[in-house]
């Protein structure tokens, strides 16, 4: 049961990324829904949950993309795992330190992105943090703290799971 | 009610770490293979996947329709009225086509065009885009199955749209022609010289190496070459706008407006025998005509 919900949830990410989002983009980028889910997942549900969800995403995500296998993997994975080590000291998570978080996280992950990616000579490093990285991070922190409001404290997921459960 | 604590084990991060390193390792040691591995194992997957991808590209299709076709009718009657203008306008330019036409065709047949306008070309459908950032492709609702393969030209009847760069079963990845990763060689129509044509970072396109004694200039059509790329010679790829000659520099280059708007591109052909000259056939002497 449960492995079908995470590949409900990979199909789901998948097609929203690539059929819907492109629709939606601001300053000619648009959010990496899979990059949000994989750290508010990470972040609540532990790190090795985080880096299975991250290598998951990243794989089937690279089969639509140009982007390499290995640095979608890696960036995604790397971002769960760290998600899950900071969720392990977090005891009360509050909006501000929640938007800065996923901020720092996409900032990290685009920079790292950038750097394993072979891209061509124009695309220098200020053209990537400019254009890319910091546009994607602050869309990514708005996406992903709305996506926290509605999930984790609107719809309440985590008790939905734990009556689950019991 | 209950909670339950249902944070994994501490050990479990132990598996984690593991897992990360054999992977990190993997694609320090043996990048390509594992790259192959994935990509195998990935286009059952793909195929699985073009399914919600295609049902979720419907239902955008649909609401779109709706969208053009009931909300957006207050501008028709001008457009109307303007398309009016453009048809009497490309009737006249028709005629002077179809003189164009025919003196192309007598040139074609002169030229042994024949042969190149021979081509294989696959219809498919865009399903999307891609899911990161980092390039400009479109997302082809066919693949491998239906006989596409990476590298192979893309375009529509008004130019060139793009290169395949990766497949899976049932679909496509199409790296665009305004992407700064791609190069397709191109040739300018009017002055016959060759070059490279490469996206920019502003969704455009540029020629480089342009010969310092070429007189190219603004408004020249740029077609592909034939030489390399999966595309055969003579495919529309731009206009030329801007000449750009710097000082000491060895060679021109010129910016480009593609003539096919990739951003609203939907259907696309996929070239599957652009008959390009091998390297062998390109480097042979030309072969001396029987004297008749």
């Amino acid at each position: 049961m449960k492995a079908v919900v995470w590949m409900t949830l990979i199909v789901g990410l998948v097609s929203v990324q690539a059929v819907l989002l492109p629709y939606a983009t601001v300053w000619g980028v648009m959010p990496d829904i899979g990059l949000i889910v994989v750290c508010l997942v990470g972040l609540f549900e532990g790190e090795l949950a985080g880096l299975l969800l991250g290598f998951a995403l990243g794989w089937v995500m690279s089969l639509f993309s140009a982007a390499d296998l290995a640095t979608c993997m890696i960036t995604k994975g790397a971002v769960g795992y760290v998600a899950g080590l900071a969720g392990r000291h977090v005891v009360y998570l509050a909006p501000a330190v929640l938007l800065l978080g996923m901020l720092a996280a996409s900032c990290v992950s685009g920079l790292l992105t950038a750097a394993l990616l072979n891209l061509s000579n124009q695309q220098d490093w200020w053209w990537a943090v400019r254009t890319v990285v910091v546009p994607q991070a602050v869309i990514d922190a708005m996406v992903g703290g709305a996506l926290y409001w509605l999930v984790w404290s609107r719809l309440n997921i985590q008790r939905w799971v734990s009556e689950y459960r019991t | 009610m209950r909670m339950v604590n249902f944070r994994l084990p501490y050990n479990t991060g132990r598996i984690a770490l593991v897992l990360a390193a054999v992977f990190l390792l993997g694609v320090l040691l043996l990048p390509s293979q594992l790259q192959g591995l994935f990509q195998q194992i990935g286009s059952p997957v793909g195929w699985v996947l073009s399914w919600p991808l295609r049902a979720v590209s419907g239902v955008q299709e649909g609401t779109a329709e709706l969208w053009d076709g009931f909300i957006m009718l207050r501008g028709v009657a001008e457009e109307n009225q303007k398309l009016r203008r453009e048809l009497e306008y490309l009737k006249g330019q028709n005629d002077q086509l179809r003189e164009s036409a025919a003196a192309t065709e007598r040139l074609t047949a002169l030229l042994e065009f024949k042969k190149q306008a021979n081509l294989s070309m696959v219809a498919a459908q865009v399903i999307g885009r891609d899911t990161g950032n980092w390039y400009r492709t479109i997302l082809l609702n066919k693949g491998q199955s239906d006989g596409f393969k990476p590298d192979m030209g893309v375009v529509t009847p008004a130019g060139v749209v793009g290169r395949i760069v990766k497949t899976t079963a049932a679909t496509s990845v199409v790296l665009l022609v305004t992407d700064p990763n791609n190069a397709i060689a191109g040739l300018i129509q009017r002055t016959r010289d060759e070059g490279i044509v490469e996206g920019t970072t502003q969704a455009q396109a540029r020629l480089k190496y342009i010969p310092l004694l070429s007189n190219a200039r603004p408004g020249d059509q740029v077609v592909t070459s034939g030489l390399v790329g999966g595309f055969p010679r003579g495919l529309a790829i731009g206009t030329i706008t801007k000449i750009d000659k710097d000082e000491g520099a060895l060679f021109q280059s010129a910016e480009l407006t593609p003539d096919v708007d990739v951003g609203r591109v939907e259907e696309v052909l996929v070239i599957q025998s652009p008959n390009v000259p091998s390297e062998g056939e390109r480097l042979d002497a030309p072969k001396v005509k029987s004297k008749s």
